[in-house]
């Protein structure tokens, strides 16, 4: 319990420190809100005084144009108190939107350096929510902060100042009003705020479980669950219809003792007052200019006291993003890196790329090693293949490569340098890399080719689309230009495929890795595709991961991997003798081709 | 061709696809909404809202009867203050001639301001009964209401969840649900409170000075129409603000499911710099949004504070005229004051009390919707141990009844067979599952299940007997135990962990931190599509069911832990009827029967040999995927 009550201060104050961080770059700013503000409240405020004096002139000096005097200053008054809020607005909103922008490319600038372990420890769901919903709350709640909390305190300390200014006697009496009212209102804060929190997750527990029960309509019914599922959703209901009306009802009682204290302060200002002017201390009209300043303060008081209610929530907003920004990216740069000798593709490191030497990779949170005690090498010039089942880690040494994870034992060199050693984005430029999921991103399809080579000639680029066997680009209508839509759906699985193999061919490297990148082609494209690129990466190493023994059982050496680990290495006909784990995949797959031949 | 989706195994990629759910949650709650709707049927929904208030409507009465006492009190607390101050003045005024000082007395006024405080508290006790009459209100309707819906989602057919986005169905529940509780709980009174507090406040302004009213309801029409304008202007500006947001959560989304590619590439910084330019823009249009938004009411409180300053003026001089009281010049601005803020509310409110009823009109059309047909009153039974022999005949099926796919289909599944379905996608291979399930139901012809047919039966009876692996691995928040135990909630863990194995998950489970009791969340990113499809298919396994249907559900597990999937499944179908939907065509040439689907329908049936001889579009799809 402690350590949960520790960690909860831990958090506030890391987001009070990042707020702090994002507000600072706009003193100016916020310097310009404060004097605006100041001229809100003071405006506000001088309109009930000077509605006071034009009664004290009526009632004694009948002075006409001391009257009109007054009369300007509540017309100026009104002007600047009014201004002085618009400007308020007007210049926290642009300040709230900025710190909103700052706070959302902040974290995607911080995303960009994550692993794929440091990124998954948050997972994609919640990295949008951080990145895009989070700031959001964060911005929305600075802006009702500055516009309903942060005038509060001038409110009354000019008020009490004004009451003071009339009379000594009243300035005592409205300051004892104040702190009383912000007593209960501090109160009802304390009261309802873990009740709002509460109320949040029961929100969240809602959309949950509603989805499920969408989502998974045809499960629960195939299970005839759809009981259970009603129990569970009606249980939500019910849960968060108490808490909203246990929040409602704090509110409520709120209100109805702010509204007493009004009446109450009303009448004994009222009493008071006129004992005052009684005994000449201040003048009759000025009673109601303190009952105003009275009533105002309360308004602010109250409206104050919604307004933090959401701050707990923004407040956790801020940690979660906190949480991103603070977070030790797994892997990151020497600061002084290895170099690398040649050019990329030009290979003076002879004719071994990148050597796997007893590497392991185990995950920080894993009791398992992913990887153990890999050691193989790529050859320039050469075809290395690995297979394996689901899980057993092929994708992981495409991974090791581009070090989107490192080694957790033995290494891993490239180009005979360890690849720790040398940046990611010096080691990156070297491989050329096709994913498993062929992502493509919205623009034209030119625009994508080009992340392989932004130099790329249009040459270049047919000729990538040639050797992937993409030639269906040249019957698009636009060609290079034709429109990719985000993610590159508008294209399907195997034209996205051959596009990402293009993509990555258009890049000059030492190093082609394809993982899995053959599967959404039909066999007579796969078998093509991979004749085209024999010629085309001779001079580099190739890595193809992958699931059909048809697609590498040319290749010089296959990597047999299970459970992490190296089962078989040698060629096709050597592992189809030797390795009992290559002879099943190959047989598991080879009753229809047999059945057919 | 073969699915693109097909060999995901756990990489980062696969755990996006999961990952690009959060885009189709209906739009974010956090972003404040602002278009004005207009319901259609305002009345309509206002009675069928009456009418779900049911025993919640004496709450209605008092707390509008309260308001109305309220603003009695409040006005007549401020009429009867002219009076007080005048009396006070008065007295003051007096006890100065006599030269003494002035002290507040029970005889001089203190029964008076005491009197005044209790009209106060009158008015306060109506307010307080009408607020704690209501805070419940809202909520207990909004409960009933969800109620129905939870209901509702059980008695819908598949179609309507087919149609419909699940983000579309839960803000129904959710965010227009909270609109109306909103309103209800506040917006209804707070209107009927301004009106009567305006309305009281001109009449007896009025009986004051005609004049001076008039110049108060003068600017008290400028303001509406001021508010009616920059409302106007509020829903473009949020209009562009939202489509800012589009834009980015496109950009984040499209970049993080493609992390891996922006990474290889090295194109971080020019990632970095589409995103601060995209956030740059939402930060421009939401600057403008917010100031308009948070500028209408001071505007408003500026054209009423102009208001005040002339009147100040007018009353002023005539109280040096001496045309009028200290006491009701004070009363007078009271007035005005008291007028002046629920004149800011009005035009908002009205707007949201429209915006309230087009969500309550969307909740109702919901539960409006049409529902499936009930089981039969007098169901039939199947016997103790079902065989499993699944005929269709003559069925004819359309998902829309002008547009038939099945015409008029026959096969037969005989007890303990394989029954294979190929086809590209979107052939129509799940509509076999749909009707098999009476997901859908068959517009002609009929599907029997050992002899009975099936609409004979009891959904729940139906679906007993089947066991389903379906497409898109579904699981809920809880542990994986009970995950797998779902079709069996007393499975002991033995059982469970019988279950995994069979399903070749149990060792991937016993590497997590908790075991089978590691809970499972939505964006449980710790456990790949393949792991999940794999829990799918032990939940499958504990039910034990007398017919399996198997959905495209080995589609991320790769081919030889498929093979053992099949092998166990086989072992445990053993006598039993399996129906598989899958995309590689070696692991269904033993089967007993293959049907090829095309457009929604059958369209050749037989064994591996009689269709390869056949030389029909198997024969095709078989060579075109072993060339």
């Amino acid at each position: 319990m402690s350590k949960r009550q520790k960690g909860r201060d831990y958090s506030k104050r890391t987001s009070a420190r990042l707020l702090l961080s994002l507000v600072s770059p706009y003193k100016g700013l916020l310097a310009a809100i404060f004097a605006a503000a100041i001229c809100d409240m003071t405006g506000m405020l001088f309109i009930p005084t000077q509605l006071s004096a034009m009664v004290n002139v009526a009632v004694n000096t009948r002075d006409m144009s001391a009257l009109m005097g007054h009369g300007v200053a509540m017309l100026i008054a009104a002007l600047v108190g009014s201004g002085g809020y618009l400007t308020t607005v007007f210049l926290a909103s642009r300040l709230c939107a900025k710190v909103g922008r700052d706070l959302r490319t902040r974290v995607y600038d911080a995303s960009l350096a994550f692993s794929g372990s440091d990124f998954n420890a948050f997972g994609t769901g919640s990295m949008i929510t951080r990145t895009l919903s989070d700031a959001n709350v964060v911005q929305q709640t600075l802006l009702m902060s500055i516009l309903m909390i942060f005038p509060v305190p001038l409110a009354c300390v000019i008020a009490v100042a004004l009451a003071f200014s009339t009379d000594a006697v009243m300035g005592w009496v409205l300051l004892a009003v104040t702190l009383v009212v912000i007593g209960i209102c501090a109160l009802a804060v304390a009261k309802s705020a873990p009740i709002f929190t509460r109320l949040q997750g029961f929100i969240d527990n809602m959309n949950t479980r509603l989805r499920e029960s969408i989502t998974g309509v045809r499960v629960i019914r195939a299970f005839g669950k759809e009981a259970r599922e009603r129990g569970r959703l009606g249980e939500t209901f019910e849960d968060f219809a108490t808490n909203a009306i246990r929040v409602n009802f704090v509110f409520a009682l709120t209100d109805s003792i702010t509204f007493f204290l009004m009446n109450a302060v009303e009448a004994a200002i009222m009493w008071v007052g006129a004992d005052r002017v009684g005994a000449h201390a201040m003048q009759i009209g000025s009673i109601s200019a303190l009952v105003e300043y009275a009533m105002l303060i309360m308004m602010f008081l109250m409206m104050a006291q919604f307004a933090i209610l959401q701050v707990p929530r923004a407040l956790a907003c801020l940690t979660r993003a906190a949480e991103v920004l603070s977070r030790e990216p797994e892997i990151e740069d020497d600061d002084a890196p290895a170099r690398l000798a040649a050019a990329a593709g030009e290979g003076a490191g002879g004719d071994e790329v990148a050597r796997f030497d007893h590497a392991s990779l185990r995950f920080s949170d894993a009791d398992e090693d992913t990887l153990h005690d890999i050691s193989f090498t790529l050859r320039r010039g050469q075809t290395t293949a690995i297979i394996g089942n689901t899980g057993s880690g092929k994708s992981t040494v495409a991974k090791l490569l581009l070090r989107f994870n490192d080694v957790t034992g033995g290494s891993l060199a490239f180009e005979g340098a360890d690849v720790r050693r040398l940046s990611q984005d010096e080691l990156r430029r070297r491989i050329a890399y096709v994913p498993q999921k062929a992502w493509l991103f919205s623009g034209t399809v030119a625009e994508n080719l080009r992340h392989g080579d932004a130099g790329a000639t249009n040459e270049r680029l047919w000729h990538a689309l040639d050797v992937a066997q993409a030639g269906f680009v040249r019957e698009l209508p636009e060609g290079l230009g034709t429109r990719v839509a985000q993610g590159g759906t508008n294209f399907s699985g195997g034209q996205r495929q051959r596009l990402a193999i293009a993509r990555a061919l258009v890049r000059k490297a030492d190093l082609y890795v394809f993982d899995d990148s053959f599967s959404a082609l039909d066999y007579k494209t796969d078998a093509a595709l991979r004749r085209a690129l024999a010629g085309e990466l001779a001079g580099a190493a190739t890595l193809i991961i992958a699931q059909r023994v048809s697609t590498i059982h040319d290749a010089d050496q296959i990597v047999v991997l299970k459970d992490g680990e190296v089962v078989g290495l040698g060629t096709h006909d050597e592992l189809m003798a030797g390795c009992p784990t290559y002879r099943a995949i190959a047989e598991s797959q080879s009753r229809g081709e047999d059945a057919h031949a | 061709m073969p699915s693109s989706e097909k060999n995901v195994e756990l990489d980062e990629l696969a755990e996006l696809e999961r990952g690009e759910a959060p885009s189709g949650r209906a739009a974010a709650p956090d972003v404040p909404e602002e278009e004005l709707e207009v319901p259609e049927d305002a009345l309509g929904t206002a009675r069928r809202l009456w009418d779900a208030a049911r025993g919640q409507r004496w709450r209605l009465v008092v707390a509008a009867a309260c308001s109305v006492l309220y603003v009695a009190g409040s006005l007549g607390a401020t009429a009867y203050s002219a009076g007080l101050i005048d009396l006070l003045w008065n007295n003051i005024q007096s006890t100065f001639e006599t030269g003494a000082p002035f002290v507040v007395t029970l005889e001089n006024g203190a029964l008076q301001i005491l009197t005044f405080l209790g009209i106060w508290t009158a008015s306060w006790a109506a307010y307080t009964a009408q607020v704690l009459v209501m805070a419940s209100f809202a909520e207990r309707l909004n409960l009933g209401l969800r109620r129905r819906i939870g209901e509702k989602l059980s008695r819908l057919p598949l179609a309507y969840y087919d149609a419909h986005q699940p983000g579309d169905t839960i803000s129904r529940a959710t965010n227009d649900l909270d609109k109306v509780s909103e309103v209800l709980q506040r917006g209804l009174l707070q209107l009927l409170i301004a009106v009567c507090m305006v309305g009281g406040a001109v009449i007896l302004m009025a009986t004051y000075d005609l004049m001076l009213t008039g110049v108060f309801v003068v600017f008290g029409i400028m303001a509406s129409v001021a508010t009616k304008l920059v409302t106007a202007r509020t829903l473009k500006l949020a209009a562009a603000r939202q489509a800012a947001l589009g834009d980015l959560t496109g950009r984040v989304e499209e970049a993080y499911s493609g992390r891996a590619v922006i990474k290889a590439f090295g194109r971080e910084d020019a990632s970095l710099a589409e995103v601060a330019e995209a956030a740059e823009r939402l930060a421009e249009t939401s600057g403008d949004a917010d100031f308009v938004t948070n500028a209408i009411a001071p505007a408003i409180r500026l054209l009423m504070r102009l208001c005040q300053v002339t009147i100040g003026l007018l009353a002023g001089g005539m109280l040096v005229m001496g045309q009028i009281s200290v006491g009701v010049f004070q009363a007078f601005f009271q007035y005005v004051m008291q007028a002046s803020e629920p004149f800011t509310q009005l035009a908002l409110t009205v707007n949201m009390l429209q915006g309230a009823l087009a969500a309550a009109e969307r909740v109702f059309a919901f539960l409006d919707e049409d529902e499936v047909v009930p089981d039969p009153a007098a169901p039939a039974e199947l016997p103790e141990a079902v065989e499993g022999r699944v005929a269709f005949e003559h069925v004819r099926f359309g998902y829309a009844p002008d547009r038939p796919l099945m015409r008029d289909v026959s096969l037969v599944a005989e007890p303990g067979q394989k029954v294979a379905i190929v086809g590209a996608t979107g052939a129509g291979k799940t509509t076999l599952i749909n009707l098999l399930m009476r997901f859908y139901e068959v517009d002609g012809g009929r599907i029997t299940l050992d002899g009975v047919d099936t609409r004979d039966l009891t959904r729940a009876e139906l679906r007993r007997q089947f066991g389903m692996v379906l497409q898109d691995a579904w699981l809920f928040e809880g542990t994986i135990a009970e995950n797998i135990a779902y079709g069996k909630p007393g499975a002991s863990r033995e059982e469970v962990e019988a279950a995994a194995r069979a399903a070749h998950v149990d060792f991937f489970v016993r590497t997590l931190p908790h075991g089978y009791d590691t809970m499972l969340s939505n964006d449980a990113e710790n456990i790949s599509q393949g792991q999940r499809q794999l829990l799918t298919i032990a939940r499958a396994m504990l039910t034990d069911p007398a017919i399996l249907i198997l959905d495209e559900a080995t589609s991320s597990v790769d081919t030889r832990t498929e093979q053992a999937i099949v092998r166990a499944m086989e072992a445990i179908m053993e006598n039993r009827t399996s129906f598989v939907i899958a995309h590689r065509l070696s692991t269904i040439v033993d089967a007993d029967l293959i049907l090829v689907m095309e457009k929604g329908t059958i369209i050749e049936q037989g064994t591996h040999a009689e269709l390869l001889a056949a030389g029909g579009a198997y024969a095709e799809l078989y060579r075109s995927q072993f060339a």
